[in-house]
């Protein structure tokens, strides 16, 4: 699969027009300079050669060099991928944290306010676009209020801690500094609700639906004849077999968040590999464009992978299905 | 119990409002928001405006632009002087000048500049690589450099002040393959600049410190203790941090939003013409626009006064190919102004009388600018039976598109900021060597003004010159080869504490000289 990522990514981005060389070298540059740079990247070499290049590169960990950053690629991402993990996984807690307990009361209570208030939630976070949400947070919290950072991930005089494992909230945990973990906490609160928003509209949906489904079951029906109390019923006999479906959207929900982060990245500063991917589409800048691509893929089937486990956990009888 | 408190307090101190610039002990640091990365800092491999505005304060050169029109002056030289036919050039350097680390600044670490910088042959290399070789740069004594040039070339002193001079004890003891010490350049300095690097976090913020004692001095007793760019891409956010402020200067609003904030107590909004042209570039070589009566019909039908009402007023149109500022401009009488019936008159004389075309505009994606200026020309053209297609493009491939005649669409809108205010920098523009370049996507081709292009550049003294320049600024205009649009002013947001900002349009748009600002608390 990843191969055919590479290949598909590595040939849309060798038919697009434009030369990255000519825009590496400036806009000034004369044809020997954008020669030089040419070279200096194996851009003069034929195509074919140049993806063999690449793939085994790739093999022995090298992702190539951006030319516009004039690093490695490797050295990019492990900047820029570790902000974006915090901030997708902070949105995900968040918005699992919300949205299932919100799914379960809707469905237990349809047809009521809290149901037609929870309704407005999903509805809402599914219909307005983020970056506006963010915009609109920003100038409220941010602007008009003042109780909140209006970007970046930490105060302009905050230095960051030691980069032990270039997660910002760990290095801060690990290291003790508790004034730069409130800050970065700070910093995060906005985009974390902003990302956050139209995942949990969807959980919401998801998780609800799932629960009326559920409720109609026979097994439930002869629970509450047998006087099991309401309580148990849903959040021991209900909640395991509708979390099924919201589990499998949940991660494709967060395999996707983690490469669909641009306009939130953009509107926050926050210095990712979406905003990453997007300054090195419109710089021509193709090795940055496939390690991204890369990354994206191999956090997809991740991501798949770990539902499929939690799945197991969840219904016994995949695991039986699968030792059998 | 006691660090959840801690944390809680830190969120709290994070949220409040920032009081403008940050202090650090007795320093005031500035607070510069802007939209624009720094990838690196090394001077012999890229500009655009953050990463010269970083390197004009880390670096110094021989001369400085300084000023409004723009003016040379002495830097790391003191004094110089230039063989009659503008070949040799000789300098002298300042005897008292240090680089960061208390090495001296000699004229061998220039001699060691100037080559590397042609030797890897990227950033501002062009300028001079086919003019000056590494042999010819020849150190005289430990303060003197000569400079000798394989032809005659007035322009050479105009672009100096793009040549930053690296102390060549760092840069070789970092480097790595035999890479002149590009990888540690990227984000290391080795100059005698204003300012050093303090912090440098790629893509987020880079903080430059002051140099106590800085060989050259310091304007003012206020000046600033250091600089914070920090990186906000929005231009909705760069407004918010500097009412809120966040943020001391921004660049890079819009016309509406600088237009608003100068209304704002505490915020000031410095409106200067600047150097950068606006101009519809033509295709005089294929398809419909090689009709020079087409082209000229098209400059006719165009409304001008829409370019400055896009601007809110903050914009001049031009008068010439050449920006105002730039030396030995010249008000071209007759340019092109909206006449219908001028338009239809040269329509009626080219191979085209009756119109029913159809032209291609490329602008850039997601520029509303040159977005509102492309229904400008589908309004103006409509009346010539002419319509027009507009076509954005992402900059790679409208770069790609004008790199060649056959490619290079019907119009294509153009910003173009001249690098010095010689006016070689903008006529060159013109000629075939600047071919494949995306401010010539009009392939220009006029064997007359190539050859005064060539002949006056050559000219050591000014008086030859100026009347060549005069007569190559009314044969491009009379050849139609754009639309000469306007000069869009330059604008900051900036806090009223900030003092000392000075303007000079040879500086790129959003650039700021960091060195003379001060801030004066209340």
């Amino acid at each position: 699969m990843l191969f055919g990522l590479l290949c598909i990514t590595f040939a849309i981005s060798h038919v697009a027009p434009g030369d990255p060389a000519r825009l590496a070298a400036g806009p000034d540059a004369t044809p020997s300079m954008v020669e030089t740079i040419r070279a200096e990247y194996g851009l003069d070499r034929p195509l074919a050669i140049q993806f063999g290049q690449y793939l085994h590169g790739v093999l022995g960990g090298d992702l190539g060099r951006s030319l516009r950053t004039r690093e490695t690629v490797a050295a990019d991402l492990a900047r820029y991928f570790p902000n974006t993990f915090e901030l997708v996984t902070g949105a995900m807690l968040l918005a699992v944290g919300l949205g299932v307990p919100l799914g379960i009361l809707s469905a237990v209570y349809r047809d009521t306010w809290v149901d037609q208030l929870t309704r407005v939630v999903s509805v809402s976070g599914i219909a307005i676009p983020a970056f506006w949400l963010g915009l609109m947070l920003q100038l409220l919290l941010a602007l008009e209020l003042g109780i909140l950072p209006l970007g970046g991930r930490l105060g302009l005089m905050t230095a960051p801690p030691p980069p032990l494992t270039h997660l910002l909230f760990v290095d801060a945990l690990l290291a003790g500094q508790w004034r730069i973990l409130g800050d970065a906490l700070a910093h995060a609160v906005l985009p974390t609700v902003t990302l956050c928003f139209p995942a949990l509209a969807a959980i919401v949906r998801v998780n609800r639906a799932e629960m009326l489904e559920t409720l109609k079951q026979d097994y439930i029906v002869n629970a509450r004849a047998q006087g099991v109390s309401e309580l148990r019923i849903v959040a021991r006999y209900a909640l395991k077999n509708a979390m099924i479906p919201t589990l499998a959207m949940i991660g494709l929900r967060y395999g996707w968040m983690l490469g669909g982060t641009v306009l939130v990245e953009t509107v926050f500063d926050w210095p990712g590999i979406g905003l990453y991917a997007v300054a090195s589409a419109v710089s021509s800048d193709f090795q940055p464009i496939m390690g991204v691509t890369l990354l994206i893929g191999l956090n997809f089937m991740l991501a798949n992978f770990l539902v499929d486990l939690a799945y197991g956990w969840l219904d016994p009888r995949v695991r039986l299905t699968g030792s059998a | 119990m006691r660090m959840f408190a801690t944390a809680v307090l830190a969120v709290l101190v994070a949220a409040s409002p920032a009081a403008a610039f940050e202090r650090l002990g007795d320093r005031k640091i500035l607070v510069f928001a802007g939209r624009q990365e720094v990838p690196t800092i090394d001077p012999s491999i890229k500009y655009d405006w953050s990463i010269r505005m970083a390197q004009q304060s880390l670096y110094d050169a021989l001369v400085k632009y300084v000023g409004n029109p723009p003016e040379i002056v002495p830097w790391l030289a003191e004094k110089w002087e230039s063989s009659p036919d503008a070949r040799t050039w000789t300098f002298h350097l300042a005897k008292n000048a240090r680089f960061h680390n208390g090495d001296p600044v000699t004229a061998e670490a220039v001699r060691f500049s100037f080559v590397r910088t042609l030797k890897l042959n990227q950033g501002p290399a062009w300028t001079l690589s086919e003019f000056l070789k590494d042999d010819d740069i020849k150190v005289l004594n430990e303060h003197t450099i000569q400079f000798t040039l394989n032809q005659s070339y007035s322009p050479f002193l105009s672009w100096l002040p793009w040549w930053y001079v690296m102390n060549p004890r760092p840069v070789l003891a970092n480097e790595q393959g035999g890479d002149l010490g590009q990888k540690w350049l990227t984000t290391n300095a080795a100059g005698s600049g204003p300012f050093k690097i303090k912090r440098w976090e790629q893509g987020v913020l880079y903080e430059l410190e002051a140099v106590d004692g800085y060989w050259k001095g310091w304007p003012s007793k206020d000046h600033i203790g250091g600089v914070i760019y920090r990186i906000v891409r929005e231009s909705a956010a760069q407004r918010a941090a500097v009412i809120r402020g966040e943020a001391d200067i921004v660049e890079g609003l819009s016309s509406d939003d600088f237009d608003q904030v100068a209304k704002m107590p505490g915020i000031v909004v410095p409106n200067f013409p600047g150097m950068t042209t606006f101009g519809i570039k033509m295709n005089t070589q294929k398809g419909v626009t090689k009709d020079l009566n087409l082209r000229k019909a098209v400059c006719y039908a165009f409304d001008y006064d829409a370019l400055i009402k896009i601007y809110n007023g903050n914009a001049v149109l031009q008068t010439s190919p050449f920006p105002n500022a730039t030396r030995g401009y010249v008000s071209v009488p007759g340019i092109y102004r909206q006449d219908l019936g001028k338009a239809k008159e040269f329509l009626a004389k080219s191979a085209y009388p009756n119109g029913g075309l159809e032209l291609e505009y490329v602008y850039v994606h997601g520029l509303e600018e040159e977005r509102k200026m492309g229904l400008v020309l589908i309004d103006n053209l409509q009346k010539l039976n002419i319509t027009v297609k507009m076509v954005p493009l992402i900059w790679p491939n409208m770069v790609g598109r004008g790199a060649k005649v056959e490619t290079s669409p019907d119009m294509m809108a153009v910003f173009t900021t001249p690098l010095t205010n010689d006016p070689d920098a903008v006529a060159y523009q013109y000629h075939k060597g600047s071919f494949g370049k995306y401010y010539a996507s009009h392939f220009y081709t006029n064997d007359a003004v190539w050859g005064l292009i060539d002949r006056a550049r050559t000219l050591a003294r000014w008086e030859e010159r100026a009347p060549l320049y005069a007569d190559i600024q009314r044969r491009i205009v009379a050849d139609a080869p754009e639309i000469f649009g306007m000069l869009a002013n330059r604008r900051w947001a900036i806090r009223d504490h900030v003092k000392g900002f000075v303007f000079s349009p040879v500086r790129f748009t959003g650039e700021v000289d960091l060195y003379p600002l001060a801030i004066v608390a209340k």
